[in-house]
């Protein structure tokens, strides 16, 4: 009935139009609004908005294995042929969307995530999703997803590190993975092909490493922000372009580093940031912390940090021993908050403070993320007892809310300042 | 014939429209309120009937409605302007079909009215806090992109890219992201379309406290700006009416009023 004739968008183009505007805000914010950017970040800023603004899809005629949290094992996935694809989702978009079919105090993560699966609005559409049995909330949310119509596969998790029996039901659905897989791929796991996996993402996080060491020099030339982006872009990249990249990224941070070029200001106070996972594009508290003129110079989180630090050790390169060491990186070495006692989190921490030299820690958590809210209490005595400065914070993916949490990490920063200033 | 008068005393504009006995528009007249309210709609009264060739004893009944009506003293009656807005809408809308819900942009506020099936109004919501999302908004960003607000609609049409979103809910705010996206050369098109996106955000969360019903109907002056409306109809899902003239809704509305109270007084 109306007067004025220009197409309606359909929901999906709507959809997208919300997500392109989410992605291009903080892909500019990067771009434009620090001092010292680096030229070989372009690629990683391009890969986002290529996918996310201009809708491009990167694996046409691959098999794209969705995964619902890093304890899927990708160097299974890519032995087999297929591309992995991790799911976890940062758009408040989509947590809209998931909000109407979630608890309303669900963690925003999970809502992004449903919500996205409710939308099948995918620029790579997994042709098959793996779900591990971790927290509650992920747990649950594969049968919502499973009823928009995907194929989805329950991964058994378990939920305590220490003991033996664990592990060995760890191993158990690790081979059982790998069985389902390799069902659905229609390819046989091979000794070759494992091991090249293995070699390929070990040489991954090797650059990670290398990326990291920057970052312990006290004249830090990479931002926080900008190796989120980076760690998030292994959620979905080609993984050689992924290599390609980060090594050129790595040359230029040399050469950044020889000539003393900072990202930071004078007197910038170093931040470990640890909590739920900023996921591309909900940057808003490490945002909040380098606009604030804090430096993260190093994180522990499952979005960036965790899905790097161990590597798969092999012992001999037969496959059976390949499966076990797999299994036991992905549950020994993972600090996630699932699990009963988390003793390896808080020695993580502390080791990346001293490591970094970081002034203090922050801790964020979404709010309905029970886990990470619960263990705040712990890691909040350890630092204490460590004579470690940390502020805690919760939030969710809106965009409002900004001014609260700014205020509350400024005061923190400025707290950090003057202790070093009395410290001389 | 008798005809009858109903004067929207905005906060930037004033608007008079006439009516005949059988409530069809005769003639409107759109002009700045400025600081002497009274005077400038007596004025602009005396210029319609001059206009229409009628002098002032023609007209029967005069109710003035907007934040100013209290000045207008000359009125007969007073209402206030949701019911006149809702009454307007109705009103012009008539050949297009029912109107459920009404989205009125003015010049410091903004407005959303549900109505019921017999017209009345059964909720409405307004957001006169803030310059975002209101007409005050347009000019401002207006002025910083340094055109015309009538240009705003064309070049949001032209945008290629992603629109670039306000996120200040402060328009003074908004000024300050609007003077960083031109100064690291953004497309002025890709800003404008965004700036529409923001606005449209906003109405579309005002109107969500009402509820979405079918049948929207937008007026007031930025419903003249087609990338506006562009914006407001995806964000909502749905098509919505732009009457010719979106500006006189609320005074043709106070016009009709005027023949019911006065048939009612009169008989
Ligand atoms: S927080 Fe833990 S369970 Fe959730 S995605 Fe990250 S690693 Fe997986
Ligand atoms: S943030 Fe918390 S609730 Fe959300 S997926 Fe991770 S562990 Fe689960």
């Amino acid at each position: 009935m109306s007067n004025i004739n220009h197409n309606i968008e359909s929901p999906k183009e709507k959809q997208n139009r919300h997500k392109a505007m989410e992605a291009i805000k903080l892909l500019n914010t990067l771009r434009e609004d620090f001092k010292a950017p680096i030229k070989s970040m372009e690629y990683f800023y391009d890969l986002f908005e290529r996918v996310h603004c201009k809708h491009e899809s990167l694996h046409d005629g691959k098999t794209k294995i969705g995964t619902m949290c890093i304890q899927i094992p990708s160097e299974i996935i890519y032995a087999l042929d297929g591309v992995p694809v991790r799911l976890c989702n940062g758009f408040y978009t989509d947590d809209e969307i998931g909000s109407d079919l979630m608890p309303q105090k669900a963690c925003p993560l999970i809502k992004a995530t449903v919500g996205h699966f409710a939308s099948g609005n995918f620029t790579d559409k997994p042709d098959i999703v793996f779900s591990p049995t971790t927290c509650d909330q992920k747990t649950k949310a594969g049968t919502t997803i499973e009823s928009f119509g995907y194929k989805l596969i329950d991964i058994d998790f378990p939920r305590t590190k220490e003991s033996e029996a664990s592990r060995e039901y760890w191993r158990r659905s690790v081979k059982q993975f790998a069985v389902e897989l390799s069902k659905f791929q229609g390819k046989k796991l091979n000794r070759t092909d494992l091991r090249n996996a293995i070699k390929k993402i070990g040489y991954a996080q090797s650059l990670y490493h290398k990326l990291s060491d920057f970052r312990k020099k006290e004249i830090v030339p990479i931002l926080g922000l900008d190796v989120f982006l980076v760690t998030n872009a292994f959620f979905f990249d080609k993984i050689d372009n992924w290599i390609e990249a980060t090594e050129k990224l790595i040359s230029e941070l040399e050469i950044r580093a020889k000539e003393k070029i900072t990202v930071t200001g004078k007197a910038s106070p170093r931040i470990v940031y640890t909590g739920s996972p900023p996921i591309f594009p909900n940057y808003k508290i490490p945002q909040i912390i380098e606009e604030s003129d804090g430096i993260i110079v190093a994180d522990e989180t499952c979005s960036s940090n965790r899905m790097f630090n161990d590597m798969v050790a092999v012992d001999e390169w037969n496959i059976y021993d390949m499966m076990d060491s797999i299994s036991d990186k992905y549950l020994k070495a993972c600090t996630c908050p699932i699990f009963t006692k988390n003793e390896d989190r808080i020695r993580r921490v502390v080791q990346l403070v001293k490591e970094y030299k970081a002034e203090g820690v922050i801790y964020q958590a979404f709010a309905g993320c029970t886990v990470y809210e619960m263990e705040q209490r712990s890691v909040l005595e350890a630092m204490e007892k460590e004579g470690i400065p940390i502020l805690y914070l919760e939030s969710d993916y809106s965009p409002s809310q900004g001014g609260q949490l700014s205020t509350r990490v400024e005061a923190f920063i400025e707290s950090l300042k003057t202790r070093r200033r009395k410290k001389k | 014939m008798k005809y009858f008068a109903g004067i929207d005393i905005g906060s930037t504009a004033i608007k008079i429209s006439i009516v005949d006995e059988n409530k069809n528009l005769i003639g409107s007249k759109i002009s700045a309120s400025g600081s002497m309210f009274y005077k400038y709609a007596q004025e602009t009264l005396d210029a319609l009937t001059n206009e229409l060739e009628l002098n002032n004893n023609n007209i029967a009944y005069i109710v003035a409605t907007g934040y100013g009506r209290k000045l207008y003293k000359e009125a007969d009656e007073n209402i206030s302007e949701i019911t006149a807005n809702a009454i307007g809408a109705r009103a012009a809308a008539s050949e297009f079909g029912e109107i459920k819900t009404i989205i009125n942009i003015g010049g410091q506020d903004s407005k959303a009215i549900s109505l019921d099936s017999e017209g009345n109004v059964v909720n409405f919501a307004m957001n006169d806090r803030c310059a975002a999302g209101t007409g005050k908004f347009l000019d401002v960003v207006a002025l910083k992109l340094e055109m015309d607000v009538n240009m705003l609609g064309e070049y949001h049409f032209r945008s290629q890219g992603t629109p670039l979103s306000v996120s200040s809910t402060c328009a003074v705010f908004a000024e300050s992201e609007i003077i960083g996206l031109l100064g690291n050369d953004h497309s002025i098109e890709d800003i404008v379309c965004g700036v529409h996106y923001s606005i449209a955000k906003r109405i579309v969360k005002l109107v969500k406290r009402v509820g979405i019903k079918e049948g929207v109907y937008f007026d007031g002056g930025p419903a003249l700006n087609a990338g506006l409306v562009n914006a407001i109809e995806n964000e909502l899902g749905q098509r919505i009416f732009v009457p010719k003239n979106p500006q006189i809704t609320t005074s043709f509305g106070a016009a009709i009023m005027g023949v019911d109270s006065y048939n009612y007084e009169n008989n």
